[in-house]
């Protein structure tokens, strides 16, 4: 082997500065740590809430309580401990819908993070959530004329026209009795966002949650809830995003996606939470007939992630495309995938996803794929391709697949690799040196992802994944 | 006139969304030999996956009349029964099955060709070694890893051991070396020779029909069978090419 | 081995490494199987060197076998040596193929008059340096559970090949670890099966790579009729150290009935950069063009499927090396597809003029 061929590829850390920047939270109003049913109470006292809410959230405490953790899971998360973990921390300040009426700190903080300016140039509406509360919301007025509700969920609840829509579907898709923070994420969960699309109407400039987590040792436990009914089109970007503790912080989210028969949404996520943050997130799809569900997910924050988006493919000949990146680096543990269940005949379902490890970071790639007796002629592929930088790094792939249908077709295909010498060599032999040779094997290798992102978050997933090539180590 | 095998009457065909086959006559006796040329994409493969009954094309109108019988609406197996058989451009790969579980199935189906085990294994031994085989292929998985040239040694087993009444060669010269199209057109040679039965040669290129006796020529071009003539024709486009037939229609009657 | 006794359950086993959400359960088989006391007798163990061969079945399988097998069976081919006739592993049973040998190790049982409640065996193997050792497993007894454990460790250019035909009727469990410890040690793995009426497979696969340079080829096939339910696992292990090192593993699954429940967990672990590792899965019918080049050549779909249980038989019959064995797969294709293809499969092979054995 030519020395040539040991040198490693250098990639830079993702560069997480533009992230990493607290203000004090002094004078915010924060619960105590821990989790009882006096703090559950008084969250929801606080939010002035229906009655079947506080039943609901009392007896998910009593499901979190009750349900064990599995012993045979993948990334550990003995590092959280719930008794160190403030589950409600709200600034004391009122929801915006102008930005001049945000206080100077979070305004200063979501600037920093481009939000009103992407708001200003591509979005149709915008939702801004400072730990436990959304302190921003707005939307375009054009938008809002075609009968389109982008709203918190709490003042949802406080809207007789909106609260039973909120109360027939919230908490259907995904249980509290799901698993163990399911459960935690109904207790307590906070902010979020509540979407209806009307039948037939198409959202023209997708709509942007963000989600920031500025206190140390607290958690965010938001909840969305996109409705999008017959024939209506929607695309929702959610972009998430903490500075640096020790102490560890928990986000325990939970998207619940009700996609109608003959719609389409597709649903956008670029996940960088800092490393000191547990990132236990719950989503799932509803798809009814003829509708189709898209997801794109870059996963690069966070110490340990269980993230693993559901798509229920109810109706006959609905579909569901997903694309993800995965980059785990030093000190990270990311366990992620997604699961699909082809119920309907004659659905498809298309998963692609990649994942780069180094530093000693850790990947899991977990999916499943279920194909339901009725399924006929169901279709689905998963292809899953993981890079591994360096040797000290690790790439586990573990997919399952259960299918009941004669006439359906599933079919798996993983590769496991470092960046091929002979890629590189050829494009040296084209003129292009050996760092840009790399680079550009990266960047395609994580292209298929970033096409499907809005054009700002491609140029911000570029340049999380900034790649600083050097020559050799060896 | 020679009993007639195939007689397909004012064939038209395509896919579900484009017609692909115009108004085809052709008649091919027992025993007899033709060839179909034609520039490439002119339908020629499409009239042969017809004749076999490829459920990807439909019939619009016309007929197909084997032995005298119509089997327009027949599933392939069924004319596969009654003597066509179609050798692959590119032969289909088959995981889990070995070749010879498969020749074994095939050839029980056919009465006129059932025979002991014991006698079939001989038999196949037999046509392996004269296609210079070598018989651990039997043992191997049907198509599966097997080279260009290997895989239509396979095909001309199955026509040797088949022996169908009219076998339709869909460019089974293409992509072979020397070696291979020697092989090939031993194969063919051999089964004209063991049970006189009728080709119909589909090709671009004239080189394989060097060793052939041929009876009729006929010409294709976007979908029309545009020329017909006696073995003579293919001396002509050797030297002319199809341009010749290329304009000609234009002043038929068109669609 | 039958014991018609106490019964004890064996719970969650022929595990893989890495498993995945318990919902779906497909991570582990829970067996109940006979448990003969021995309280007061000895017998003759392995060597304890044994006790580092990880076997596909895990522990728990192996404690049992070793509790409910009389005497453990230890065979040594010497080195250097090539033998020719085969080692005939049932119950417990150690190899030890000494450096530069040759041997072929045979895993299945005899047959036997009336059906048996439980077929077990539990089959170590040592494979030290530069040797060649196949493997050839069949199960097809008659036998309400059958329940096989292997594990194989591999030096430094040991070429070791498998092939697995599990074709009995009733529960099989099964599983299969091969350590690629030295460098540029090699394991090419062929596992068919056959699923129906109400049978089960379980099925575990592990493959450890550890030494430079190793290579792993595994391929399963399977046809699933019925409500017959399958799950396998398989899981390449590309350990730091296996610099160089290249796994694949490769299943298609034949599914002819809507009753059969298919599960397939194929898995790569990797903490090594300068490897690769790829596996695949294609699972449902017969493509069409299957189908279609079939049919062209006379065969109704019907037929088509059944030519694939056929030549599951065909296979096997072509593989087995001894007359037990064939006599036992023989009897199950008689079973399967009837006695006039049996005896059409013996006959065309020429098995019926063979020596028997």
């Amino acid at each position: 082997m030519s020395e040539r061929t040991k040198k490693r590829t250098q990639v830079a850390d993702v560069d997480r500065s533009l992230y990493d920047f607290t203000y004090s939270e002094e004078g915010y109003e924060r619960y105590d740590d821990g989790l009882t049913p006096d703090i559950v109470r008084a969250i929801s006292e606080k939010k002035d809430e229906p009655e079947w809410m506080l039943n609901m959230r009392l007896a998910a405490l009593d499901t979190y309580h009750a349900k064990e953790m599995a012993s045979n899971w993948g990334p550990s998360i003995a590092g959280l401990d719930m008794d160190h973990i403030s589950t409600y921390v709200s600034p004391r300040t009122k929801q915006a819908k102008s930005w001049d009426d945000v206080p100077d700190d979070i305004k200063n903080t979501f600037e920093r993070l481009g939000i009103p300016e992407a708001e200003r140039e591509s979005l149709a509406g915008v939702g801004a959530q400072y730990d436990s509360e959304i302190v921003y919301h707005n939307m375009r007025e054009e938008v809002a004329k075609e009968g389109v509700v982008y709203t918190t969920i709490e003042d949802a609840l406080h809207d007789p026209q909106w609260e039973p829509i909120v109360h027939e579907y919230f908490g259907t898709l995904i249980p509290p009795a799901d698993h163990k923070f399911a459960a935690l994420h109904y207790a307590v969960w906070s902010g979020g966002s509540f979407v209806y699309v009307p039948a037939g109407v198409t959202v023209d400039y997708p709509l942007q949650s963000y989600f920031r987590l500025n206190a140390e040792g607290a958690g965010q436990f938001e909840h969305t809830l996109i409705i999008v009914e017959e024939g209506a089109n929607l695309h929702f970007i959610e972009g998430c995003s903490a500075p640096k503790y020790y102490e560890a912080n928990l986000h325990a989210g939970a998207v619940e996606l009700f996609v109608k028969d003959g719609a389409r949404l597709r649903y956008s996520t670029i996940e960088n939470w800092s490393k000191n943050m547990y990132n236990l997130n719950t989503k799932r799809a509803r798809v009814g007939a003829d509708a189709k569900m898209e997801w794109v997910s870059g996963s690069f924050g966070s110490h340990v992630s269980y993230l693993y988006p559901t798509t229920i493919l109810q109706g006959d000949r609905s579909s569901c495309e997903f694309s993800g990146i995965t980059f785990a680096g030093a000190t990270q543990d990311l366990d992620t995938g997604c699961k699909v269940i082809l119920n309907g005949a004659n659905t498809t379902a298309t998963v692609d996803t990649k994942s780069i490890s180094k530093d000693g970071g850790c990947n899991t790639f977990r999916s499943s794929v279920v194909v339901g007796r009725r399924a006929a002629n169901a279709r689905c592929s998963v292809s899953c391709q993981s890079l591994m930088l360096d040797d000290i790094s690790r790439s586990d792939t573990i997919p399952a697949m259960d299918v009941r249908n004669a006439t359906a077709s599933v079919g798996h295909e993983a590769t496991i690799g470092r960046i091929s010498d002979d890629t590189v060599l050829y494009l040296m032999s084209r003129g292009c040196s050996e760092a840009e040779a790399r680079t550009m094997v990266v960047g395609g290798f994580a292209n298929p992802v970033s096409k499907e992102l809005p054009l700002e978050y491609a140029v911000e997933m570029n340049n999380l994944i900034k790649l600083e090539m050097e020559g050799a180590i060896g | 006139m020679q009993h007639q095998l195939l007689r397909v009457q004012g064939l038209c065909a395509g896919t579900e969304d484009k017609p692909i086959l115009h108004n085809i006559d052709l008649t091919v006796g027992a025993g007899e030999t033709h060839v179909l040329m034609g520039p490439n994409g002119a339908g020629k493969s499409t009239l042969g996956h017809v004749i076999m009954g490829d459920p990807a094309y439909m019939v619009s109108t016309g007929s197909i009349e084997f032995d005298g019988t119509d089997v327009t609406d027949e599933a392939a197996d069924k004319r596969s029964l009654a003597g066509i058989f179609l050798s692959y451009q590119a032969p289909v790969e088959v995981p889990g099955v070995p070749l010879y579980s498969y020749l074994r199935t095939i050839t029980q189906k056919r009465p006129e060709l059932k025979m002991t085990a014991r006698k079939f294994r001989a038999r196949v031994g037999e046509m392996a070694e004269q296609l210079d085989m070598d018989s651990s292929f039997l043992t191997r998985e049907l198509n599966v890893g097997f080279s260009g040239g290997e895989k239509k040694k396979i095909e001309m087993l199955q026509l040797l051991l088949l022996k169908p009444k009219l076998a339709i060669m869909d460019e089974t010269d293409s992509g072979l070396d020397v070696d291979a199209l020697s092989v090939v057109s031993r194969g063919i040679e051999a089964y004209r020779a063991e049970c006189d039965g009728a080709l119909l040669v589909i090709t671009h290129n004239t080189r394989i029909l060097e060793r052939l006796t041929v009876d009729r020529t006929h010409v294709m071009v976007q979908g029309r069978l545009v020329a017909e003539g006696p073995a003579s024709l293919i001396d002509d486009i050797d030297a002319h090419g199809f341009e010749q037939f290329e304009h000609p229609q234009a002043n038929g009657s068109g669609e | 081995m039958s014991v018609n006794d106490e019964r004890i359950a064996l719970e969650r086993v022929n595990t893989p490494p890495a498993q995945t959400w318990n919902y779906l359960r497909t991570n582990d088989i829970t067996l109940t199987v006979p448990a003969h006391s021995r309280k007061g007798d000895v017998f003759f163990a392995l060597p304890r060197l044994f006790e580092q061969v990880e076997c596909g079945m895990g522990p728990k399988v192996t404690e049992w076998v070793e509790s409910q097998a009389a005497d453990a069976h230890y065979v040594e081919v010497r080195a250097g040596v090539q033998r020719a006739e085969p080692i005939i592993a049932e119950d417990d049973t150690g190899v030890m193929v000494r450096a530069g040998a040759e041997a072929t190790i045979v895993i299945g049982a005899s047959p036997t008059e009336e059906a048996l409640d439980t077929s077990a065996s539990l089959v170590r193997i040592i494979a030290e340096r530069d040797t060649t050792v196949h493997v050839l497993e069949f199960v097809a007894e008659n036998a309400d559970q059958h329940v096989h454990s292997v594990g194989i460790t591999a030096g430094a250019n040991a070429r070791i090949d498998v092939r697995q035909f599990f074709l009995a009727a009733g529960t099989t469990a099964a599983g299969l670890t091969v350590a690629l410890d030295g460098d540029h040690a090699r394991l090419d793995l062929s596992c068919r099966y056959l699923g129906r009426e109400h049978d089960v497979l379980d099925i575990n696969h592990v493959v450890r790579q550890r030494g430079r340079q190793t290579r792993a080829n595994v391929r399963e096939s399977g046809v699933l009729d019925g409500h017959a339910r399958k799950a396998l696992r398989a899981t390449i292990d590309l350990i730091h150290g296996s610099s160089g090192s290249e796994g694949a593993e490769l299943e298609s699954v034949l599914v002819l009935s809507d009753d059969v429940t298919n599960k397939t967990m194929p898995v790569i672990l990797c903490d090594e950069d300068d490897v690769a590792g790829n596996h695949g899965a294609s699972i449902g019918s017969i493509a069409p063009e299957q189908i279609q080049y079939l049919r062209d050549r006379g065969l109704s779909l019907e037929e088509a499927e059944a030519l694939y249980q056929r030549a599951l038989f065909d296979e096997a019959l072509i593989a087995a090396p001894t007359a037990g064995i064939r006599h036992t797969v023989l009897a199950r294709a008689t079973a399967v597809l009837g006695a006039d293809v049996a005896n059409d499969l013996v006959a065309g092979l020429g098995l019926d003029e063979a020596k028997e054995v």
